[in-house]
């Protein structure tokens, strides 16, 4: 039983990642990275709303009529999303001002949604949590390693306290505007998964088509 | 000679060697002087006297006529500025090496001197920081060193405003070759230009010193707006303004990036890279078409509050990096479209968005760059249209035949 | 709880249980939502009261670390007024007053023809809130909303002037979209330090406020009325000089400020 409550948890941090290996929930990954705080605050989001999710369908999972399931699970979801959203608006608004829509799209986030329907359906309460928690701390992981790279060299700072001084206020750090945009975080992604998948070959994928080193003379 | 020297060396780098792990090097070395002894030894055998390696000479050969203006017009610029703000010297490197020629914006030599103090460094940079990365690459996968990286130096170079910063130059040339091409596995493989990825990536990042007013003339603290840029602001009389005939912009008498301001230059290259049949003909004709056709239209249409619709087309071509483009970048054999009704089709593609981004989008006054990348993103796509219209047509003649 | 017992026994798929199952589930679910939506109503709307406070005091220069934003607030004085008469509305509560909403209003606004609407904005509210910081009975500071549209975004800020209705003493935007690097350096403070001590109208009583291409230096003619172009950005500080012709014009808060014109 332990064994399983860590696998569940240590699994998703690299090994299956939801972001560099299953390459779900990319659209908030580029949105909220610009700032070490916004990406923080949406690590803690989702991962609560990841772990509660899993845990409360899976309670309820033996009496879920096979006809509504899906609309069982949405409705729990998107009930948990709009309680952390007001918590966030009452207690940290201003990281919540500037996360705006992308908390309420955590309804559509395909990693609660995809946890819920692949485990917590056929899993007890306490393993669908862990598993919900390990999810969402593989998804802070990445989350949180974009949006340290951007914010370091896009603006400068971490946590909006400035580390390098800006060439602008007079420092000698130039700021790269490219890493402030959506598409950085692709290259930061792609990169980060070139790098998870050279030590780790397994995840590498079977090419599609390979070209042929010579061609037989005799069955030309 | 030559061939002795290498030929003595040789077995020392080849399998077994004391140098074996550094054949890639000699590899390079000996087939850039060399025609390779190795033969196919089976079917299909091409029969051509060009190889990649050639192919690659040949385009380096045709960007002189643009580096020898390049070198001139940037000195021109700057002697120029500095004539018209009253600097007399210059500081540090430049100044020492300088000092004895003069700044004089009449004199030949003068001017080119000046340029080339812009150029060299530039061009340098992106040489070593980029060819070493592409040499990483090849230890590492273990394949040669492609000569691709030659052109994508050069063409790189010349597209860079000339006040840019050595380390930029170096990033966005780090980018270019890992990102836009050896993550797809080299050259021949990427679907991207690396050079145009290198300046996207600049473009990008650093906008302020890529992009406005003060980055095309190299002398501290002169403005000196392109005309493209001055035609985006307040249309052809704000060019007029400016000073700039059609004639100063097709000759290269104007501020821009290195190597994309003498329209006359890149011509003359272009003819070499078109007779050799290196460039394809109907991709240059595309783009040409399209862009004349895109703003003959924008100009019949017309705009009270846009003055870049009543833009002519024989200025689109002088100004800003289209023609650079069209002849240089365009005209890639591998990022490119690779039928010829493709090659059309990707042409008409990139000189219609060109005009539209130049025109209707209000952030970017220049669009060949961005233009370029997005038919490159479609070149594969028209391919395949391409092809499968050839595959209907062919099953039709089949069916009606029996 | 017998009826739980009976309802856990029924089989799935049967239909009753699929109503009831869905029925509690809204249930318990709404009644989650709505009492953390009810409970922590009060604390979401101080904060957004208090975000438009700071952002009002940092503009108008009385920001201080550390201080209690509602504290610092009880220096200034809200007040509608009406656009086009520049008188004040006292029948309106200027703390309730939402001036972005009765922009959207057709019965709060008018549409803009497109030769007056040079800020583009397309609809004009009818009233706008202004915050006054009073010294004894002067007026010190009188603080406008403005906003407008820049390259990719509109941009909300607002503009505090000297009690004579002519001197800039703040001006800065707290919601805006311009390309980082570029347009976005509107925020820089750098910039908007250039902005104090700057004059709005000249002798003609035009608005000569503007952003100029290039920046301000010896050779220009009439530096107290210019302010430094953002470098590459010269769509975002068409935008900002826009906005404060408009702003500062006929249409927008000058009949208003004509009266502190003594």
């Amino acid at each position: 039983m332990d064994a399983e409550i860590k696998k569940n948890l240590v699994d998703p941090l690299v090994d299956n990642n939801p972001i560099t290996w299953q390459i779900l929930g990319i659209c908030s990954a580029l949105a909220v990275t610009t700032s070490m705080n916004t990406a923080l605050l949406m690590s803690l989001a989702l991962t609560t709303v990841v772990a509660l999710s899993n845990f409360s369908i899976s309670l309820v999972r033996d009496h879920t009529p096979g006809s509504i399931r899906i609309i069982v699970q949405m409705i729990i979801i998107a009930s948990l999303v709009i309680i952390v959203d007001q918590f966030m608006r009452a207690y940290a608004f201003d990281t919540a001002k500037k996360l705006s829509v992308f908390v309420g799209l955590i309804i559509t986030n395909c990693i609660v949604m995809g946890r819920a329907e692949a485990y917590a359906m056929s899993h007890g309460p306490k393993l669908s949590f862990f598993d919900g928690l390990g999810n969402g701390l593989g998804y802070s992981l990445v989350l949180l390693i974009v949006a340290f790279i951007r914010e370091l060299f896009g603006a400068g700072s971490l946590f909006g306290v400035q580390i390098f001084e800006l060439t602008k206020d007079g420092g000698w750090y130039q700021s790269n505007g490219l890493l402030l945009l959506p598409p950085s975080a692709f290259f930061i992604i792609g990169l980060l998964i070139w790098v998870i998948r050279t030590f780790k070959p397994a995840q590498v994928e079977q090419p599609t088509f390979r070209i042929h080193e010579e061609i037989n003379p005799q069955l030309v | 000679m030559l061939r002795k020297l290498l030929d003595s060396i040789g077995p020392s780098f080849h399998e077994g060697g004391k140098f074996e792990r550094f054949y890639i090097l000699y590899e390079a070395v000996d087939t850039l002087l060399y025609s390779p002894p190795e033969t196919t030894p089976h079917a299909p055998h091409a029969r051509d006297a060009m190889d990649l390696k050639r192919v690659m000479g040949y385009v380096w050969l045709a960007t002189f006529p643009v580096i020898l203006m390049a070198c001139w017009n940037t000195g021109f610029q700057a002697n120029s500025a500095m004539a018209a703000m009253g600097t007399g010297e210059l500081e540090g490197w430049r100044g020492a090496l300088l000092g004895g020629i003069g700044y004089d914006p009449a004199s030949f030599f003068a001017n080119f001197l000046h340029g080339l103090t812009y150029f060299l460094p530039i061009y340098l940079t992106t040489f070593i920081v980029g060819g070493l990365a592409e040499v990483v690459f090849s230890f590492v996968r273990g394949h040669e060193v492609n000569e691709g990286f030659f052109v994508t130096s050069i063409l790189y170079t010349l597209t860079m405003p000339p006040s840019i910063p050595l380390w930029m130059v170096s990033l966005g040339i780090i980018f270019g070759v890992v990102i836009g091409k050896e993550v797809f596995g080299g050259t021949g493989k990427n679907f991207l230009n690396p050079a145009l990825v290198g300046r996207a990536f600049l473009f990008f990042a650093y906008p302020a010193a890529i992009s406005g007013d003060s980055v095309w003339v190299a002398a501290d603290g002169y403005s000196g707006a392109t005309p493209l840029a001055a035609a985006a602001a307040g249309g052809m009389e704000q060019v007029a303004a400016g000073g700039y005939s059609w004639f100063d912009a097709f000759i290269g008498f104007i501020p821009g990036s290195i190597g994309e301001t003498s329209t006359l230059a890149i011509l003359i290259g272009g003819a070499m890279l078109l007779i050799t049949r290196i460039a394809s003909w109907r991709i240059v004709s595309g783009v040409f078409i399209g862009m004349v056709a895109t703003s003959l239209l924008l100009n019949l249409i017309g705009s009270d509050t846009n003055p870049m619709f009543s833009m002519p087309f024989w200025w689109h071509l002088v100004t800003g990096g289209f023609a650079f483009g069209m002849i240089f970048m365009a005209t890639d054999p591998v990022t490119a479209a690779h039928t010829n009704a493709g090659r059309w089709w990707f042409g008409i593609l990139i000189g219609f968005m060109v005009v539209m981004i130049r025109v209707v989008n209000p952030a970017y006054p220049e669009g060949m760059m961005l233009a370029i990348l997005f038919a490159n993103i479609f070149a594969p796509l028209i391919d395949h249209f391409v092809v499968q219209a050839n595959v209907r047509r062919r099953l039709k003649r089949q069916t009606q035949r029996a | 709880m017998g009826f739980l017992k009976k309802l856990f026994d029924m089989p799935n798929d049967s239909r009753v249980k699929t109503v009831l199952v869905a029925f509690l589930l809204c249930l318990v679910c709404s009644l989650l939502v709505s009492t953390a939506a009810v409970a922590l109503r009060p604390v979401q709307e101080a904060n957004k009261l208090a975000d438009k406070r700071r952002n009002i005091l940092e503009i108008a220069g009385m920001m201080q670390e550390g201080a209690d934003v509602n504290e610092l607030f009880k220096q200034i004085e809200p007040r509608v007024i009406d656009l086009d008469t520049g008188e004040y509305v006292d029948d309106v509560d200027a703390t309730a007053y939402d001036q972005r909403k009765a922009s959207k209003d057709p019965a709060q606004s008018k549409a803009l023809a497109s030769d007056e609407d040079i800020a583009s904005i397309r609809r004009r509210a009818d009233k706008a809130t202004v915050y006054l910081v009073r010294n004894g009975d002067e007026v010190e500071t009188i603080i406008l909303p403005v906003h407008g549209y820049g390259l990719w975004s509109t941009m909300y800020g607002f503009m505090a002037l000297e009690g004579d209705g002519q001197t800039v003493k703040g001006f800065g935007f707290y919601e805006q979209a311009e390309t980082p690097g570029l347009g976005g350096e509107v925020d820089n403070p750098n910039w908007k330090a250039l902005w104090h001590g700057k004059q709005v109208y000249d002798e003609n009583g035009n608005v000569a406020l503007q952003v100029i291409k290039g920046s301000v230096g010896d050779a220009t003619p009439d530096p107290e009325h210019k302010v430094d172009g953002l470098a590459g950005a010269s769509l975002t500080s068409r935008g900002v000089s826009n906005l404060v012709k408009y702003w500062l014009g006929e249409r927008g808060f000058k009949p208003f400020l004509e009266q502190f014109k003594g």
